[in-house]
């Protein structure tokens, strides 16, 4: 069976090479066969990729352990669903996850303009066998998950394997990793058109509306991958908080800095034609900063909670890079003349410049995690000597870059496209502004004292009103005109452009995430060691440690203490926080209690028996908000699947007409105008 | 088995991938020579209509409303012409502009829309034309 697997593996691989050949040689050699069955190989690497991922899950449900994978990351006494997510447990069944999902976006992308982009697919079909090529020689002759365990020339077949590792074994773990390399690995869609449309000089836009798409598909992966993570963070590792600037959790934030970056000023590629080049570098440098968030997380090059052991393949990744970068680098370099802005920024006083802030404050957000992560390898490489940079200098450098981030998701809207006056600007912020400013004064009144938290509600009242004000101007309009009531003209306006208002939503979603970030400036938390009977006091709550449960089943032993919980004098439902004990691993974890409210969690750790073995030590967090954090996302999803629905549009132009025409045609005036639908 | 499984693997998927007939090979793509100015066409009406539309939710001065209207009806006028010369088989060359003559009671004086026809009230902002 494995050596179906393998086999499957190295076919995919042959597969790979021949379609980057068959592409390309098919699309310069004007061969359309050729061009055609490279297209059929990249269904065919998908197909053997797929029987490959089917090998490896049988093998670990069934409980294989002759295999070295296997035997390494599932044991018999784990439930189903862990022994699928063993399959991206580990190096080597990640990587495979990675291949599979590579081949699978390729398998869609060539079947959905298997009759569009003719021009352009060769490459697409090249750019993506190229990056499939690199995984599966990973996956084959690296770190391949059909490995068995040999003693001597015989395999062997140890009885039961080291299982999961426990952090793993949690539910969110099913289905996080998955997301974000979903939104990892989709990334290379919109590169691939890219590099694709460099190579051809495309002309026109068409091609880059196919990318816009792409990256907002797989910016909505990216972000529920990374909002997963945050969620099992808090709930697994004990600690009381979400985000940590691990350098891994930092690698899932950098590309999705850069695909936000890029959502924002496509836009004015579409509309006028401007940003060329820099839409480029953001998607090479979104695609590269996946491959590089890979990297750090296989490479041991920085140390994680995340990582996977010190392994030899950093330095295949290494060579990747440097060979992609170099290829686009030179591609858009000879490019120059084709990237050539259709036109110029007309007014300070616009969508674009508010668009280019936003960009550049982005892109230094990009590059303050970017120099935090990386400063250890720096440091090591000058100095010999690794020093990391903590929480803190994250916290510093990003919070103020956050409420300028903030500010700009409320300016933005108020401006109009090309150029806006004063007058209107002033009428346009004074409502908003002026909620912003209210808010804050009574936040002060009401004794916070936290400059960040003041400016951060502030902000977030100042951009939750100019959404609102937009919603209902626009519905307004449209009710004026149609006599319809204003909620079905806000479902209106927003059905006939879905990309605007679903992008207002995700505005709103970013907004209530800020509401949630902003409470960890009120958290409170304390350690203690309590004996049986011995209580506590933290902020409103007082806990009680009133009695002790142990036990265990085949997989691991617990222990947790019974904590009565009391708010202000009323009783609360008794929480156990836990320990466990996992046997297989010999390994310890966590199960936190927690109380969640829209004010505030109440989250408890049991840290493990105290000095005297009655004893408990408990870790006790007040966290304000966080349940927002978690609502912030759904609103953020709800509002990029607006975005992804197409508008309704009709495009009717009775009215408006050309005041200018060409010389051939003056005194004929050409009937052309706007969709009176819009007004 | 086994044997058999490899040999089952590697027969299908090299089928596949190099069984081509002739009818699999896909019909020429329809190429527009207009198709990149058809798109900017279609991009510069899309911001006419986001310009009306921002106008009347009140982003926009009547005069910024103006301006920027008759400069993407001149750039539209301009790929109009432009359409029309690669259609028709000419080597695209520069487009003039002109502006036309106004007559008395085309131009609003309150928002500056122009009208082909003498009007007593604006069709833009509804205020008297006189």
């Amino acid at each position: 069976m494995e050596n179906i697997g393998a086999l499957a593996i190295l076919l995919a691989f042959c597969f790979a090479v021949y379609a980057i050949i068959g592409s390309l040689v098919g699309k310069w050699a004007k061969r359309p066969f050729l061009a055609l069955s490279a297209q059929r190989a990249v269904y065919s690497v998908w197909a053997l990729l797929t029987s490959a991922v089917g090998i490896l899950l049988y093998s670990l449900i069934k409980g294989d352990y002759r295999m070295a994978y296997v035997w390494a990351t599932s044991n018999h006494t784990m439930e189903l669903q862990y022994k699928v997510a063993a399959w991206w447990g580990g190096q080597e069944g990640s990587l495979l996850l990675w291949s599979w999902l590579l081949a699978t976006y390729s398998a869609i992308i060539v079947f959905q303009n298997r009759r569009k982009f003719r021009d352009m697919m060769p490459y697409v079909v090249g750019v993506l066998m190229f990056t499939q090529t690199f995984f599966l020689i990973l996956n084959g002759f690296v770190a391949s998950p059909f490995k068995m365990i040999a003693a001597g020339r015989g395999i062997v077949d140890i009885g039961d394997g080291q299982g999961l590792n426990p952090l793993l074994q949690y539910w969110t773990m099913v289905i996080h990793p998955p997301m974000l390399y979903l939104g990892y690995v989709g990334f290379i869609a919109p590169f691939a058109f890219a590099i694709a449309s460099l190579a051809t000089k495309q002309p026109g836009d068409e091609w880059i509306k196919t990318t816009r798409r792409w990256t907002l598909v797989t910016w909505m992966f990216q972000t529920t991958g990374v909002l997963l993570g945050m969620g099992w963070a808090y709930a697994v590792l004990g600690w009381g908080g979400y985000w940590g600037w691990d350098p891994v959790e930092n690698a899932s934030l950098l590309p999705w800095i850069t695909a936000t970056a890029f959502l924002h000023s496509v836009m004015m590629q579409e509309k006028k034609g401007m940003m060329k080049v820099w839409n480029m570098v953001l998607v090479s440098s979104t695609f590269f900063l996946c491959i590089f968030g890979t990297f750090l997380t296989r490479s041991g090059v920085v140390q994680s909670v995340h990582a996977f052991s010190e392994g030899p393949i950093g330095k295949y990744f290494v060579g990747f890079l440097a060979i992609g970068i170099t290829l686009t680098v030179y591609l858009i370099l000879s490019r120059l003349e084709y990237l050539k802005s259709e036109s110029q920024m007309e007014s300070v006083l616009s969508r674009e410049s508010s668009f280019m802030f936003n960009n550049l404050i982005l892109l230094a957000g990009c590059f303050a995690v970017l120099w935090g992560t990386l400063f250890p390898v720096i440091t090591e490489a000058i100095m010999g000597e690794k020093i990391s940079v903590d929480k803190p200098f994250f916290n510093r450098v990003n919070i103020p870059i956050g409420m300028f981030l903030l500010l700009l998701t409320g300016v933005g809207p108020l401006i109009a496209w090309r150029r806006s006056s004063f007058e209107s600007l002033k009428r346009a912020f004074m409502w908003p502004a002026l909620s912003g400013l209210f808010v804050s004064a009574a936040l002060f009144a009401a004794g916070i004292r936290s400059f960040y938290a003041l400016m951060s509600f502030g902000l977030c009242a100042f951009v939750l009103i100019t959404v609102a004000i937009e919603f209902f101007k626009g519905a307004r309009a449209i009710s004026g005109k149609s006599g319809k009531n204003l909620l079905v003209s806000m479902f209106e306006l927003t059905h006939r452009n879905t990309r605007r208002y679903g992008g207002y939503l995700v505005h709103v979603g970013i907004v209530i995430l800020f509401v949630g970030f902003t409470g960890a400036a009120f958290n409170q938390d304390t350690t203690v060691e309590l004996p049986q009977g011995g209580s506590m006091t933290l902020g409103a709550y007082t806990l009680k440690v009133v009695g002790f449960e142990e036990g265990e089943n085949e997989n691991y032993s617990w222990g947790r203490p019974k904590i009565a919980v009391t708010k202000y004098g009323e009783e609360l439902p008794m929480m156990m926080p836990e320990q466990r004990f996992y046997f297989a691993s010999q390994t310890p974890t966590h199960e936190i209690a927690l109380r969640r409210r829209l004010n505030e969690d109440l989250y408890i750790n049991y840290a493990g028996p105290g000095t005297n073995n009655s004893n408990v030590i408990l870790q006790v967090y007040v966290n304000p908000l966080v349940s927002w954090v978690w609502i912030g996302y759904w609103v953020v999803l709800f509002g990029t699947i607006i975005c992804l629905i197409p508008s309704k549009t009709k495009l009717v132009f009775p009215r408006t007409e050309v005041v200018g025409m060409t010389s051939k045609h003056a005194g004929k005036p050409a009937q052309v105008g706007t969709n009176e639908n819009e007004s | 088995m086994l044997l058999a499984a490899a040999i089952l693997l590697i027969a299908v998927t090299v089928l596949f991938t190099f069984s081509i007939r002739d009818k699999d090979m896909p019909a020429p793509e329809p190429l527009s020579p207009t198709r990149h100015l058809d798109e900017r066409r279609a991009a510069i009406y899309e911001n006419l209509r986001d310009l009306q539309f921002e106008y009347r939710v009140g982003k926009l001065s009547d005069a910024d409303y103006q301006q920027t209207k008759v400069g993407l009806q001149k750039e539209l006028a301009g790929v109009l012409a432009e359409i029309e010369k690669v259609s028709s088989g000419a080597p695209p060359t520069p487009v003039k502009v002109e502006t036309p003559k106004v007559t008395p009671g085309t131009v609003c004086p309150h928002c500056s829309a122009t009208f082909p026809q003498p009007l007593k009230f604006c069709g833009e902002c509804g205020k008297e034309m006189s």
